[in-house]
């Protein structure tokens, strides 16, 4: 058992949670969480593959990427929270008409 | 490999998934953002095992810190648009017709299936295979820094850096063209405690985001780590109504977004001569033109992190049109 | 002196038009075009040089593949940049009018960045050679394209935006996953590493992964359920972008990814086939009930998507060499129809006050000009002659003739005749007159913004007569590797 193979195995299970949310989610954050578990998931993934056995230094091309690809998630996030805003505004001030 | 740190493993990482469940099975919205920043927080960690502090720290800062935090802010908003706002357990939406759970488990089995064979696949794949490291580290004394990500970020792979920044650039305009005119949900009221601790705390995160940013050229940190805490102090200070943006400083505000971007699309097509493509630096330079433009784009992410959370352009609300938006 | 070669231009020149629009609002119109017509001119040097020397190679930074990124261009690349700068300096130049005036002022001002960052991610998709920069890209493209979705910021742009946005990030991160399962392969991720690559199932996963994240992207059936409404719902020239060239880019990589990744086996491709096929009857349907014409024009880009799917799997595996061309085909003739058509239904809606379909002919009102684009366009979208659309559709039946695959032609068949069907439900509302009540206004002349969309769908059936050369042209630097 190294730490590869148990983090590996951990982020696809995040991954598979975060799409299982993804896909059933009904709630509008919830869905958001449960996207932004599938970049975690992901981000294991990358970074299990850069690990190599201690004392061998890691590969830090994965580095660079899964925070490239945290910078890109938080950007979306962002965009869809934004968009959650809007539209519970225009639908609670619809309520009210 | 030594059995505690096997167990601390098998530990942690069931403990991230578990807390992945809670997260979005727990009832209450709020519980399941705080569950969230958890498992962001025990996943830097996971990251740190792994030997990838960079990352740690990026997540930490970025995926869990301001991602948090732009949860929080929406929960919020949300509650007060709908009127919940005193409700500890109110969800954010109304419910439209529930899923049938027949639904649900087929999803879920669905998606067993899928984990089951990527988990196969990942058992498949070469362990701690092939990859960069030999390249990397032939072309480092090149790279003008000596911390290997970095040199990563800013040279070997610095175009998509630069389209990460634009990236952040797209979400922001994004974000004002979305919450044009709309108005917003009264800050929560902190308390005194809170004020005194902002100030209290404020020029310690100035010097910790200027430290990461300096220290990444040499050791773990960066532009990016170093932005997102710069970015803590915009927050602390847009939630203690230090700073209150006003539509006459939306000239500066969008340049400051565009600042990382133009000097490093600029830099990297300045570059381009004498045989040399975009993105190849002039050896002497190499270092003094990567610490420019991760000074400036720090400088941008920091702006940029900070207006995301805050959402609205800051426009006149007096302004007929903008109502009209509304 | 600064020699920039017209590769990197083509992406960096929108980039800084997108940062100037940004920053001076006021001005964004005239940068938006000044910048289009920059990148044409930097296209159309490239294209030159693609001409003269095959596939162009820049390796950004100086590091070169694998460490570094590099840009390729090549005939297929160069072909689909043409599209998008060509599509997209037309339909700026009807957004000029569509956007025009005070109560548009919000709009105009964020058009303009945001349709030229998500022309800068297009055109760094149609030339990267990388895949994780890929993922970059299509995040900036998903971006751009969700803020132009909502830019009318009703209810039902901002909703359709949302759904748009879940499933945006849902196929990117699906993208990325796979990303990942290539890197634990092969340890690299530029286009060349994947070449050689033995099947494993590893790879299998990625391809699996990617696939389903581009077609969650592309919209294909089933995985369509975010597109008509996001595209019905936005604005004219923005429904013009995100039908006539956003989709094209998933679609692109798939293509991409077949002449690259080894395709794992023959029943995935059969399945790809099967999807388009669904998507053709489905959205054909779909476009039969449609009550609004907008809602319509979105559904045919559906069956449209799935028909590139069908070409794409025509022949099996073993005529994938010859399928991803007929794939390609359609997907130019797509985009410059399905814009033209867009952009004349915006004029419709705007001259005649509302779009529902069944009230067409009602109107007293008949904008001459732009109901004659719709019916040019839809020749193409049918796959009539000699428009590029028939080209496409001829070379996929063709394919499947000859590789014996009889079924794709009847589902191709079907298709053609269901759109055949859907679209004289709207020529029926052009021309029938016995229920106007009052005396028929004809179109008040010559509008100007006609001419776009006009000059659109012209390109579209003229383009049939070229097919051969762009045939030739589109496979300059295939396969990959042989020219350097």
């Amino acid at each position: 058992m190294t730490p590869d193979l148990i983090y590996g195995l951990t982020g696809i299970a995040v991954f598979a949670i975060g799409l299982v949310g993804a896909l059933c989610a009904q709630d509008r954050l919830r869905r958001v969480l449960a996207l932004k578990l599938c970049s975690v998931g992901a981000g294991f993934l990358l970074v299990v593959g850069a690990w190599r056995t201690p004392p061998m230094a890691p590969d830090p091309v994965p580095h660079a990427l899964v925070i490239t690809g945290i910078v890109v998630m938080v950007s979306a996030t962002a965009v869809a929270l934004a968009l959650i805003r809007r539209l519970q505004t225009l639908e609670s001030s619809d309520d009210d008409d | 490999m030594n059995d505690p740190l096997v167990i601390f493993d098998l530990l942690l990482g069931g403990a991230i998934i578990a807390l992945a469940i809670a997260s979005l099975t727990v009832r209450d919205l709020f519980a399941a953002v705080v569950l969230f920043i958890i498992f962001g927080l025990l996943s830097a960690l996971a990251w740190v095992r792994l030997s990838a502090p960079d990352v740690a720290l990026a997540e930490a800062a970025i995926g869990t810190g301001v991602t948090g935090a732009l949860l929080l802010k929406t929960l919020h908003h949300l509650r007060f648009v709908t009127g919940t706002l005193g409700h500890q357990s109110a969800l954010s939406v109304t419910p439209h017709t529930p899923v049938p759970s027949g639904v649900i488990w087929a999803n879920a089995a669905f998606c067993g299936l899928i984990t089951l064979g990527l988990a196969v696949a990942f058992l498949g794949a070469p362990q701690a295979g092939p990859g960069f490291d030999a390249l990397v580290s032939e072309a480092m004394p090149a790279s003008g820094v000596e911390h290997p990500v970095t040199a990563i970020l800013l040279n070997f792979r610095a175009y998509d850096t630069l389209m990460e920044v634009v990236v952040l650039l797209a979400a922001v305009i994004a974000v004002w063209q979305i919450e044009r005119g709309l108005s917003d949900a009264p800050a929560p009221v902190m308390g005194e405690v809170w004020q005194g601790f902002a100030r209290l705390v404020l020029p310690a995160i100035v010097v910790v985001g200027t430290y990461l940013l300096w220290a990444g050229a040499e050791a773990p940190g960066g532009a990016f780590q170093g932005g997102a805490v710069l970015a803590a102090v915009g927050l602390l200070l847009l939630l203690t109504r230090a700073y209150v943006p006003r539509p006459g400083h939306r000239g500066i505000a969008r340049c400051a977004f565009v600042l990382g971007t133009v000097v490093f699309a600029a830099v990297a097509l300045l570059v381009a001569s004498g045989g040399r493509v975009a993105f190849e630096y002039p050896a002497d330079h190499a270092k003094a033109l990567i610490l420019l433009i991760e000074g400036l784009v720090t400088i941008s992410i920091a702006a940029t992190l900070a207006a995301l959370f805050h959402g609205r352009e800051p426009v006149a609300l007096r302004n007929k049109e903008d109502r009209n938006d509304t | 002196m600064m020699t920039i070669d017209p590769v990197t231009l083509a992406i960096f020149l929108p980039l800084f038009g997108a940062v100037a629009a940004f920053v001076a609002p006021r001005a964004a119109a005239l940068i938006g075009l000044g910048t289009l017509a920059l990148t044409a001119a930097a296209v159309g040097l490239l294209a030159r040089d693609v001409i003269a020397t095959g596939a162009v190679i820049v390796p950004l930074g100086g590091w070169g593949a694998p460490l570094g990124i590099e840009l390729r261009a090549d005939g297929l690349s160069v072909a689909m940049l043409v599209l998008s700068v060509a599509v997209g300096f037309l339909v700026s130049l009807s957004a000029l009018d569509a956007l025009k005036g005070p109560a548009n002022a919000r709009q105009r001002q964020y058009f303009w960045p945001l349709w030229l960052l998500l022309l800068t991610g297009m055109n760094g998709v149609y030339l990267s050679s990388d895949i994780f920069n890929l993922y970059v890209m299509i995040e900036i493209i998903a971006l751009a394209a969700v803020g132009l979705t909502v830019l009318t910021g009703t209810r039902a742009a901002v909703r359709a935006g949302l759904d748009y946005m879940y499933a945006s990030i849902l196929g990117a991160l699906l993208f990325l996953m796979g990303v990942g399962f290539i890197y634990l392969q092969l340890g690299r991720l530029d286009f060349a590493g994947l070449m050689d690559a033995e099947p494993t199932g590893a790879l299998f996963a990625a391809v699996a992964l990617m696939l389903v994240g581009l077609a969650l992207k592309t919209a294909l059936f089933p995985l369509h359920f975010w597109l008509p409404a996001a595209h019905a719902n936005a604005t004219a020239p923005a429904s013009a972008l995100l039908s006539g060239l956003v989709v094209k880019a998933a679609l692109y990589i798939v293509l991409r990814l077949s002449q690259y990744m080894p395709f794992p086996s023959e029943s995935l491709l059969t399945l790809i086939g099967v999807m388009g096929a669904g998507a053709v009857i489905w959205g054909g349907i779909q476009a039969l009930r449609a009550e609004r014409l907008k809602l319509l024009v979105a559904w045919s880009t559906v069956t449209q998507i799935g028909l590139i799917f069908v070409a794409f799997a025509r022949a099996g595996e073993a005529g994938l060499t010859e399928s991803w061309k007929a794939a390609a085909l359609l997907i130019l003739a797509h985009g410059v129809a399905k814009a033209a058509m867009f952009l004349a239904v915006g004029r419709i809606k705007d001259e005649v006050g509302h779009d529902t379909i069944r009230d067409l002919d009602r109107a007293p009102v008949r904008p001459t000009l732009a109901q004659f684009t719709f019916a040019l366009a839809a020749i193409s979208l049918i796959g009539l002659p000699p428009s590029l659309g028939f080209i496409g559709k001829w070379s996929l039946m063709e394919g499947a003739m000859a590789a014996g695959y009889w079924h794709w032609i009847a589902v191709t068949m079907i298709g053609t005749l269901m759109s055949v069907a859907y679209f004289s439900r709207v020529f029926a509302g052009f021309l029938r007159f016995d229920r106007v009540r009052g005396t028929v206004a004809e179109h008040q002349g010559w509008a100007v913004a006609d001419a776009a969309p006009l000059a659109l769908a012209a390109m579209a059936i003229a383009l049939g007569l070229m097919a051969a050369p762009i045939l030739n042209f589109i496979e300059i630097g295939y396969p990959f590797g042989e020219a350097k």
